[in-house]
């Protein structure tokens, strides 16, 4: 398809502006471009060529979209209109807290209601993505060691089946990373760990449940160790959604928690973002939270600048119209609903990995949570084809493909995540698929490698486009 | 609240059964009996109906001025309608990051689209599909120039949000930040090592800075100049790139975004070529699949932490793609005139209000070539200008101090209201 | 003659310079090769050390000295045609002087052993 420079036309102004009302200034000279090339297009090109990619692309509201890790729930239609509302999207971040008491209440309220689904002291909605709110987690848990005199703490120990934003985020929180190995269930090797922690560990980095869906039963036990060591527990909430309003992960034991807002709490993922990443936080930790802080007072709601906060990661405060998004989930739901699709959730995966298990082995004897982890090794020892070529075969079959290659410790892992969201009969329509394909595989294995062939393109030669980067138009 | 699960109560039985177990909450068997059953306690669930009550209240509580004169960051600009029909269509809105790119072409397109925008607007050879906004651009851009000094410096005129973002980024890694002087509010140019300088033009204060002066005198001294702008502003300037930067940055909010209370807005990162390896997050390319159709599909993916891990160089994941796409809408629909047009208008009236505030008696505070922002000296009564103007529903500038305020004017603001900012000004100060 | 090391380099001595390169089997296992980020001549390297790295589309790899010394120069050709690492076992990325000799590197005949 032609790109929207291609399609443009010299002849066309764009979007007529009105003339200003006051004399134009002159700029010196020497100050100004020559010339900008931009794509110029009447609204209805602009319209259709738009119309065009998103009819290129593949929404929730497409399909089944079970890719693990990334909680692709339905993003309720109520949430776009309320971030849209003028009172929200036209009010300028810097305007006098008592023109904005609305602003700092919802987020306030947002705050104390992730505080009760956590179990943690504090919040901040400063984190615009996950990564986001790792990064800042660490660097509380940094000032926190500072404070008491403790700089040897320059180690963050994490599980070799943690996604690859935690070994990265602790890098650039300037610690270095400790792998703590796993079983093949993915759950962490006490002995190991508690040759692993001491005087230089800073905290210990956890998905719960891990990446392989399972939930870690020795959570406590883990707690006891670090803490024991003097070190903190980080809680990666990207998998917050099979336990979300059923245990919160203060009582297990975490000091500090980031939660994807565009993953649990519906909004949604818009391609690649904007999610929110806010952190929480225990009692000891919530001075070095970044400012501004809001508190509220009897004058009503005002910020506070705290003078030991571990530094500011962005401007303002956060991605705010996420963040209107996910109250309006949270309070739509309440506690009991929120427990509810936690628990619905973890019925879907069961469901889906039982259903899949009738045409593949896949091991079904510790029940998952809500997501789980197949790996396709069998099926490319017998016949050749991969995981990747099962995921393209899912395209054809109007699914989108599960995160595949993830996690690392799995060979030819795909994992499913359904989510609450998702029908009955979708996930047995999966099950369905999952099986033709495998069955496929084993008769005609070269049908399977030319998958997909329902789509604009077929496979896109990826190395050509890493050899020879062609990054503009 | 249960709008949004799909199972009846019958399949959930069925469900139950098909799994061999009495209650969901068998399945959380794995869950120590000692954690027990929620301790969670939030209110009852709603109705939609409900819901939309609540949280318009919430927004209720804001005030919404008829015009704002304030920026320092975030500006309110008009948005066509056409910006959100186009990009509130669920596809855009609700697809995940295009991994798979045969079923995620149009939003791969739509990124590459963007990236060349960037590009076209900047001056420079590549750019990432955005970043988390401009401050979080500027951290980033600045700590892809490291190199043997392990200092960066940045000067104290920029954006003070932005440059406390680069400090914390830096400072995280063991990096020095020196904070650079301005004088009569513009940029010094600084002489001594750095492996990365960051400066704003036009800087916080609206001036328009002397890039190529500051650029010379960092390359000589070995570092790499990052400039971070507004993109506006770039329909009328000389890019950054021909001025002599290594790197342009900023934060793209003034692109069809609303203000949003301050997000979500994107960051932008555009590079010379040697930096493309270099660039955190995602980034599309062309190429072709086995037909030889056009395909398009993220690429230079081993930079990235779900590759390198620890060795990668930004922990970066989801960016602010849904931004970035409404940014390249906005584009489209205005083209390079309309852009122009926005730019002039913003320029026109904000160089007449200075004229109007200094004859009212709030003269500028600097000296020098401006865009949309400009600083003047208000004689001890910001605060009271500031309520004055509120009560004719008028947001006005940010009070830097009791002297000084910082003042915007963007196109949306028209002749008359900024004839009552001059008049009431004059008023508070006579 | 090309000797291996266990992390899958090959040395090979021509004319007094110390070539290095990655084994067919490393080559294989990386997938299409899109990037090598080649040393600096001049640099000095360590055995069993990192000297350098390369790309697939979805991997990365460090690429180890077989030997101690300093870099004399570097496959540029490598630069535009990474590929060539990707079709053929022969392509080398940098060559060394080696400042001891090399040591407990194996045979081809060992190396296929050892690989099983």
């Amino acid at each position: 398809m032609k790109t929207v420079f291609e399609k443009s036309s010299a002849e066309i102004k764009g979007m007529e502006m009105p003339a200003p009302q006051v004399e134009k200034h002159i700029f010196a000279e020497g100050l100004l471009r020559d010339g900008l090339r931009l794509p110029e297009l009447s609204e209805q090109e602009v319209a259709r060529h738009y119309t065009a990619l998103s009819k290129r692309a593949f929404g929730v509201d497409d399909g089944f979209y079970p890719l693990g890790s990334c909680t692709m729930k339905y993003n309720p239609k109520l949430h776009e209109k309320l971030a849209a509302l003028a009172g929200f999207a036209d009010v300028h971040p810097l305007t006098r807290a008592d023109k904005i008491q609305g602003s700092l209440a919802l987020i306030d309220t947002l705050n104390s209601y992730l505080c009760g689904i956590t179990g943690m002291d504090a919040f901040t909605t400063q984190p615009c993505a996950g990564a986001h709110g790792e990064f800042l987690g660490l660097l509380l848990i940094k000032a926190y060691h500072a404070s008491r005199g403790d700089g040897a703490r320059t180690k963050v120990i994490i599980p070799d089946s943690a996604h690859g934003t935690n070994p990265a985020s602790a890098v650039m929180a300037g610690f270095e990373v400790v792998h703590a190995g796993t079983d093949a269930s993915g759950d962490i090797d006490l002995d190991a760990l508690r040759a692993l922690v001491g005087a230089d560990t800073a905290a210990l980095m956890l998905t719960n449940p891990s990446t392989l869906g399972l939930f870690e039963k020795n959570v406590l036990k883990i707690a006891e160790i670090v803490h024991d060591a003097g070190g903190l527990m980080y809680y990666d909430g990207a998998n917050l959604n099979a336990v979300a309003g059923v245990v919160r992960p203060g009582d297990m034991g975490f000091d500090v928690v980031h939660l994807n807002l565009h993953k649990t709490f519906s909004a949604p993922h818009g391609g690649g973002g904007p999610g929110a990443g806010p952190v929480g936080c225990k009692k000891a930790l919530v001075p070095f939270l970044p400012n501004p802080r809001i508190a509220d007072t009897d004058e009503g709601f005002r910020f506070n600048y705290g003078k030991r906060s571990a530094g500011r990661v962005s401007a303002f405060y956060g991605n705010f119209g996420v963040l209107v998004k996910a109250l309006a989930y949270i309070v739509t739901l309440g506690g009991e609903g929120i427990a509810q699709a936690s628990e619905t959730a973890v019925l879907n995966a069961n469901y889906l990995r039982e259903k899949m298990s009738l045409h593949y082995p896949i091991d079904t004897s510790r029940p998952c949570m809500h997501e789980f982890v197949v790996s396709m090794k069998k099926l490319k020892d017998d016949t050749g084809v991969t995981a990747n070529d099962v995921a393209k075969a899912l395209i054809d079959r109007g699914i989108h493909p599960p995160t595949i290659y993830f996690p690392l410790i799995v060979e030819e892992a795909m994992m499913f995540e359904p989510t609450e969201t998702e029908t009955k009969e979708g996930l047995d329509r999966a099950a369905e698929a999952f099986g033709e394909i495998v069955r496929l595989a084993y008769a005609d294995p070269a049908a399977v490698k030319r998958a997909p062939v329902t789509t604009p393109i077929g496979r896109p030669d990826e190395a050509a486009a890493a050899r020879h980067p062609v990054l503009v138009g | 609240m249960s709008d949004y699960i799909s199972l009846t109560d019958k399949e959930r039985e069925e469900m139950l059964s098909v799994l061999g177990v009495g209650s969901v909450r068998e399945l959380f068997a794995d869950i120590p009996a000692e954690l027990g059953r929620l301790k969670v306690r939030l209110s009852q669930g709603r109705t939609q109906k409900e819901t939309e009550e609540l949280v318009s209240s919430f927004a209720a509580r804001n005030k919404v001025y008829k015009s704002v004169f304030l920026g320092a960051g975030c500006y309110r600009h008009y948005i066509p309608a056409a910006v959100g029909a186009i990009v509130g269509r669920e596809e855009f809105l609700t697809a995940y990051t295009p991994y798979q790119p045969e079923i995620s072409q149009g939003i791969l397109q739509a990124m590459f689209e963007y990236q060349t925008m960037m590009c076209s607007l900047t001056g420079m050879d590549v750019s990432n599909a955005s970043h988390y906004s401009g401050a979080t651009a500027a951290a980033e851009a600045c700590l892809m120039c490291l190199g043997k000094t392990r200092t960066i410096g940045v000067y104290d005129n920029v954006n003070p949000d932005t440059l406390e973002t680069v400090a914390t980024y830096a400072r995280a890694r063991g990096v020095k930040v020196v904070v650079l002087p301005s004088s009569g509010g513009k940029a010094v140019p600084y002489e001594g090592e750095a492996d990365a300088v960051y400066m704003e033009s036009p800087n916080y204060f609206g001036l328009v800075e002397d890039v190529t002066a500051v650029a010379d005198a960092v390359h000589i001294a070995g570092g790499k100049l990052v400039v971070g702008c507004n993109p506006v502003s770039l329909a009328l300037f000389r890019t950054p790139a021909e001025l002599g930067a290594d790197i342009a940055v900023g934060d793209g909010q003034p692109l069809g975004l609303p203000m949003s209370f301050g997000g979500p807005s994107f960051g932008f990162i555009t590079a010379k070529k040697e930096f493309t390896r270099k660039l955190p997050g995602r980034i599309v390319g062309e190429t072709a699949d086995a037909e030889g159709r056009r395909a398009f599909v993220l690429t230079l993916q081993a930079r990235e932490q779900h590759i390198r891990r620890e060795k990668a160089s930004s922990n970066i994941c989801s960016n602010q793609a849904h931004a970035a796409l409404t940014a390249s809408v906005y584009l489209s629909l205005m083209g390079s005139a309309g852009l122009r047009a926005v730019a002039e208008t913003c320029a026109a009236n904000a160089h007449y209000l200075a004229d109007k505030l200094s004859e009212a008696g709030a003269p500028r505070v600097h000296k020098g070539e401006f865009f949309h922002e400009f600083v003047t000296d208000v004689k001890g009564k910001a605060a009271e200008i500031v309520c004055a103007l509120d009560r004719q529903d008028i947001l006005g500038g940010l009070v830097l101090s009791p002297d000084r305020i910082l003042w915007c004017c963007t196109e949306t603001v028209s002749k008359s209201d900024m004839d009552k900012v001059a008049e009431t000004v004059g008023r508070v100060l006579k | 003659m090309k000797k291996y090391s266990e992390t899958h380099e090959w040395l090979e001595i021509k004319d007094g310079v110390a070539y290095v390169g990655i084994s067919r089997h490393a080559a294989q296992e990386l997938g299409e090769i899109v990037f090598v980020q080649l040393p600096e001549t001049g640099a000095a390297v360590s055995a069993g050390q990192p000297a350098c790295e390369i790309e697939s589309v979805k991997a990365v790899a460090e690429v180890n000295s077989p030997v101690d010394g300093t870099v004399t120069a570097v496959n540029t050709a490598l630069e535009d045609a990474p590929e060539l690492l990707s079709e053929d076992g022969d392509a080398w990325i940098f060559a060394v002087e080696p400042s001891s000799a090399a040591a407990g590197l194996m045979t081809e005949e060992e190396y296929k052993e050892f690989l099983g």
